[in-house]
């Protein structure tokens, strides 16, 4: 798989910090069961939730944002999500966001909404965030260079994993 | 789970608007909902157009097609709607390295004979005079693993296949399911038509199965793949005949659910009358949705699970994560 080619998304950062092995899987095309019921959670919550905003929703490259918003201080921008418990993925791929707009020459601020638990949390790019995201992606390629997905590992994330089976038959 | 749904009369299958409906030869109509199916089952003399099969392949619904006897004949095969181009030549590689292609052959071979086995053993708990049968099965299949040609594999399928068969009569004990030698194309007496028609519905829903994988159904380890007909689902069925079909006929004719009235002759044949397919396919069913504890899983899983579990493990072999081996059932 050495000229293989791709452009790393919000999703593959998001996935790197909770599940490398669904991050091969992705790259690979070994897509998961559609049919599962955990699929279409992520975009029912969002549909339910943010339905309003969704004229608002933007999409900027290979990055699909969730809510923009103007603010006193500057651009906000939102990234909607089921639970709190991944929450280190969670900012990881917000600050991927934001260093996308940035190399875009847009300053941004982050704000993650987790909708089920009325909570909120923002994000700022500082340099510590931005090269951490330069090492995630270095290990993305990595990932994606490898013949065979990293070993399956039982974490909480499988319960409602698409791939659960998958990995676990 | 979406559902599958079978159709036994003769009549027409039309798409109108976003949904699909049968037409029966009487005029009768029947709505079939598109977003809860997820195969048909064709028995009967169905008419169709290209506007039914370009919605089918829109929804992503298969057609299988089953002759007279009740023998599989076809499938429309929508367009593939996962697809791993990494998988594809994982699934290629193996078959190309005659060493891969004759281990994969074995497990599936070998999955088939332990479920026979367990069959076998089950009836022998309660008190069926199997005990012969069941040793020779246990020494043909250690020559499983012995041979290393595609063609000598087949032949030690085949005669553990005639053991098996020689329990079926011990088993039921009734005279109207003899079984008098495997005969197919057409089947010649109840028993082969039983056979037959069950192992069709196994062969087309482990395709439909495959459809929901990233595995091209033209590529099989055991059945020679000549790219014009589908062979992995004949692989994987292997395992599964022996604890659906086998364990499902001898349900229907202990209870008295089949008898010698659901059967016509035909041409120089013996099929199932439509009630008996109806029963047959109920009890089939029934089977299908039965669940069993996984450990790896954690929760209950279906038969017809298993089945795609059966199809991940393979494309783990493949990826080279972890060597395939073949469920065998508990009991
Ligand atoms: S089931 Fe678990 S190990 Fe497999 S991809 Fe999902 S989270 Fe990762």
């Amino acid at each position: 798989m050495d000229d293989f080619e791709f452009n790393i998304t919000g999703t593959h950062i998001w996935y790197y910090y909770c599940c490398p092995r669904e991050v091969w899987l992705m790259l690979h095309q070994v897509n998961p069961d559609e049919d599962d019921a955990n699929m279409d959670l992520g975009r029912f919550i969002h549909e339910m939730t943010y339905g309003r905003d969704k004229s608002k929703e933007i999409s900027l490259g290979n990055i699909r944002l969730d809510i923009v918003r103007q603010d006193k201080e500057g651009l906000v921008i939102g990234e909607v999500k089921k639970s709190s418990k991944y929450l280190k993925s969670a900012r990881m791929q917000l600050a991927f966001y934001l260093a996308e707009l940035k190399r875009r020459g847009i300053e941004a601020t982050g704000e993650l909404l987790f909708p089920k638990e009325k909570k909120k949390e923002s994000v700022t790019l500082t340099a510590d965030i931005e090269k951490e995201l330069m090492k995630a992606i270095a290990a993305i390629h990595c990932i994606a260079a490898e013949s065979r997905p990293p070993q399956a590992r039982k974490i909480g994330l499988c319960k409602n994993c698409a791939y659960k089976e998958f990995c676990w038959a | 789970m979406k559902k599958t749904l079978y159709i036994f009369s003769n009549g027409q299958l039309r798409r109108k608007d976003n949904t699909i409906f049968f037409m029966n030869e009487e005029g009768e109509q029947k709505y079939i909902p598109v977003e809860d199916t997820a195969e048909l089952m064709v028995f009967g003399e169905v008419d169709i157009n290209k506007r039914f099969l370009e919605f089918c392949s829109q929804q992503e619904i298969i057609v299988h097609y089953f002759n007279n006897y009740g023998y599989y004949s076809g499938t429309f095969y929508p367009r593939e709607h996962y697809n791993s181009g990494y998988m594809i030549l994982r699934q290629a590689e193996a078959y190309l390295n005659m060493e891969s292609r004759v281990s994969l052959a074995q497990k599936f071979v070998t999955g088939a004979a332990q479920n026979i086995r367990q069959v076998l053993k089950y009836y022998q708990n309660r008190d069926k005079e199997v005990g012969r049968q069941l040793q020779e099965i246990e020494e043909l299949s250690t020559k499983i693993k012995e041979t290393c040609d595609i063609s000598v594999l087949m032949g030690i399928e085949g005669n553990i296949r005639e053991y098996y068969y020689k329990a079926f009569d011990v088993i039921h004990g009734q005279s109207e399911f003899v079984f008098e030698g495997r005969s197919k194309r057409p089947p010649q007496n109840a028993m082969n038509t039983l056979i037959s028609f069950g192992n069709s519905i196994v062969y087309s829903t482990v395709l439909s199965e495959i459809y929901k994988t990233h595995l091209d159904p033209r590529i099989g380890y055991l059945h020679a793949t000549n790219f014009r007909r589908f062979s992995l689902n004949l692989d994987i069925a292997e395992i599964f005949k022996p604890i659906l079909v086998d364990r499902v006929i001898f349900t229907l004719i202990g209870k008295k659910m089949i008898s010698k009235r659901d059967f016509k002759k035909d041409s120089g044949g013996l099929m199932l009358k439509e009630n008996g397919r109806r029963v047959f396919v109920e009890e089939l069913e029934n089977r299908l949705k039965t669940t069993i504890t996984h450990r790896g899983i954690g929760n209950p899983v279906s038969y017809r699970r298993l089945m795609r579990l059966e199809l991940y493990k393979l494309e783990k072999h493949l990826m080279g994560e972890s060597v395939y081996e073949p469920f065998v059932t508990q009991w």
